[in-house]
């Protein structure tokens, strides 16, 4: 690992607290996290120790009450909605346990709708590409023949390859998946996950994936752990 | 805008969405109908109008006014204009007829005496002094005709006034022999009008000025309108009009209230039937504020994925401008479906009769005028209005949070 270079994610002192009424929930009391381009890192801890929390504050799906976050370059501490959106299309790549496809379109569609998003206007001309570039992916994760079937008639693990190829499809700088094999059986779950592993490191993306699994954690460069809001590395 | 495709096989499952575009449907293919059909009936009136009593006309200057000109000073000083192409002159004069022509006027207790105006125009092959004793020809009003139950061949007597300057006007007797009934295309036009030589008038009138107007047909594809004012100048300069006496009238001024009638109606059910047109646009806003609440999830995937608010909001204002689009093009369709089969579905609504009775409006068929223009109109507005209506929702989407969307805890 070349920690020389400057990291693709810079997280210095995260907090983030949930108003419960009149009480506050401290879930994240000051998290410090580097990621380089390439590395793979399992995020582990018990249930509501706050994983999914601190995925969604480095991808941008919400903001940190203290801190700074750094993404690819771009100082994200305090994006405005817009361009927090921007920087996600460009940077991030995320994988839910839940899936999360559309149902209307099918396998090919939903891979291709981050491209939509990124491109905006410019996809009418760069829509060539762009299919050939989704089949490309699609076929990498083992879906060439069910391209054109929607979320609802495919398997959960080939859902979740979906999922990937979607994630992947943009070439982001980090991807962060949460519980990505937490609905699916153990060996679909390590085939996702070899999948997923493969072709981010064939990218050379960063990835933190959360998982309270052990064994997961064992495929990963390197291993941190939360615990009472806090990192530890392992 | 990319997300068109996801807004169409988003659109294409949701019944719904369907219901709205359908709603929009049929307001947009009643308010074609109606447009259609006024227009029509306006087109055609103008036609007969236009037929009948020319493009313009033109009012002698009195003779106080030192109007007694010979009339070919009138016809030179009109001609000289550009974009006139005929000029003829008429002297209109009333006169009373009775029921069966000539029978009638002999009791004068006789309750159905009728006005009748004589148009005397310079359109008839007859010259007094070819046979001193034969009848003037005079062509009846077709309506007029069927009242007094007079058929060519017919002598008809028409009792007038000859004006005497200074004293009391006397009462003229006057013979014609009918010819022929005609059918203008009005009905009032031809409930009291006949059409006879000038010549035979203008022993009557004792004007100076032998006709009381002049009827002027201007080239095709000019607008009788835009030449009103430079005919009046030209008749000014050349003395034959003055400024405080408006000489030339369009057929829209002798068109008078009737046309202004229609137009208002015109005016009247488009404003109607639009606030329908718009109702139905209206449900846009309930239909896609369900659609939102029911895609939640998705609309935080999306922004997951990267959409902007901006994004979100075009998104779903896409898809209320698509279902309306489909309700546009629908109604459309219908629209022109409807005023095609016009003759059925008056039969049908009429119960076997005729709704609009040939006597009184004068045409066959329902006269349809599809007018590129007003259907632009038509389907612009309809679709601004489902753009509108489909802000309120989409703002409502693009607003919620990212997580609060996607997660349900
Ligand atoms: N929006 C919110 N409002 C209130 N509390 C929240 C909110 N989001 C998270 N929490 C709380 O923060 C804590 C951490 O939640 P989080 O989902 O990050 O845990 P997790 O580590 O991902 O758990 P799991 O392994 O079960 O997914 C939990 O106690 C949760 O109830
Ligand atoms: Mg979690």
């Amino acid at each position: 690992m070349n920690n020389s270079t400057t990291p693709v994610l810079d997280a210095r002192g995260l907090e983030k607290s949930f108003c419960m009424g009149a009480s506050q929930l401290r879930v994240l009391r000051g998290v410090d996290l580097a990621l380089h381009s390439g590395e793979v890192c399992a995020l582990r801890g018990t249930s509501g120790s706050g994983k999914s929390t601190l995925l969604h504050l480095l991808g941008l799906l919400d903001t940190t009450d203290v801190g700074s976050l750094h993404l690819a370059g771009l100082d994200c501490t305090k994006l405005g909605r817009t361009a927090a959106a921007r920087q996600r299309a460009k940077q991030v790549g995320f994988v839910f346990q839940q899936f999360q496809l559309l149902p209307e379109l099918d396998a090919l569609q939903n891979v291709l709708m981050p491209r939509r998003l990124a491109c905006g206007w410019s996809w009418w001309s760069r829509r060539r590409d762009e299919y050939a570039r989704a089949k490309q992916i699609l076929s990498k994760v083992g879906l060439s023949e069910r391209m054109s079937h929607r979320p609802t008639q495919l398997s959960g693990g080939e859902q979740q390859r979906v999922a990937v190829a979607r994630a992947l499809v943009s070439k982001p700088a980090l991807l962060l998946a949460d519980e990505p094999t937490g609905n699916l059986d153990t060996q679909t779950g390590n085939d996702v996950l070899a999948l997923l592993l493969g072709l981010a490191r064939e990218q050379g993306a960063a990835v933190l994936l959360a998982t309270h699994s052990r064994s997961l954690a064992d495929a990963c460069d390197r291993e941190i752990l939360l615990v009472d809001g806090k990192l530890e590395m392992l | 805008m990319s997300l068109i495709h996801y807004a169409w096989s988003f659109a294409r499952r949701r019944a719904l969405l369907a219901l709205s575009a359908v709603a929009i449907a049929l307001g947009v293919a009643v308010l074609f109908t109606v447009l259609a059909v006024l227009n029509g009936f306006l087109a055609q009136f103008e036609g007969t109008m236009r037929d009948f009593s020319g493009d313009l006309t033109v009012r002698p200057l009195p003779s106080a006014w030192g109007g007694s000109q010979e009339i070919e000073t009138y016809f030179d000083s009109i001609h000289s204009v550009q974009g006139v192409a005929t000029v003829e002159a008429r002297l209109n004069w009333f006169g009373l007829v009775g029921r069966r022509g000539s029978r009638a006027l002999s009791d004068p207790r006789s309750s159905d005496l009728n006005g009748l105006l004589l148009v005397g125009i310079d359109d008839f092959d007859w010259k007094p002094q070819d046979d001193p004793n034969a009848l003037p020809p005079l062509r009846l009003g077709h309506a007029a005709a069927t009242r007094m139950g007079v058929s060519p061949g017919d002598t008809l007597e028409v009792i007038s006034f000859q004006p005497r300057p200074g004293r009391a006007p006397i009462p003229a007797r006057l013979s014609f022999s009918v010819v022929e009934s005609f059918s203008s295309g009005q009905h009032d036009q031809d409930l009291d009008r006949a059409l006879v030589p000038r010549s035979s008038l203008l022993p009557l009138t004792q004007l100076k000025t032998p006709f009381t107007e002049l009827v002027i047909r201007v080239n095709d594809g000019i607008d009788p309108e835009s030449l009103q004012t430079s005919i009046q100048e030209q008749l000014e300069q050349d003395g034959l009009a003055r400024p405080s006496w408006p000489s030339v009238q369009t057929w829209r001024d002798n068109a008078g209230n009737f046309l202004r009638a229609v137009e208002n109606q015109r005016g009247m059910l488009v404003m109607m039937f639009f606030f329908i047109v718009l109702v139905a646009a209206y449900q846009l806003v309930a239909t896609l504020t369900l659609t939102v609440t029911e895609k939640r999830r998705d609309i935080g995937v999306l922004g997951a994925l990267g959409a902007t608010p901006g994004r979100i909001i075009r998104f779903w204002v896409s898809l209320g401008t698509l279902v309306s689009f489909f309700g546009v093009s629908l109604g459309l369709g219908l629209g022109y479906l409807l005023t095609s089969n016009l003759k059925s579905i008056e039969l049908i609504l009429g119960g076997g009769e005729k709704i609009f009775l040939p006597e009184i409006y004068q045409f066959e068929e329902i006269p349809v005028l599809i007018d590129t223009y007003s259907v632009a109109l038509l389907a612009g507005a309809t679709l601004a209005a489902g753009l509108v209506f489909s802000l309120i929702p989409a703002w409502r989407a693009a607003r919620r949070p990212i997580l609060q969307a996607m997660i349900r805890r």
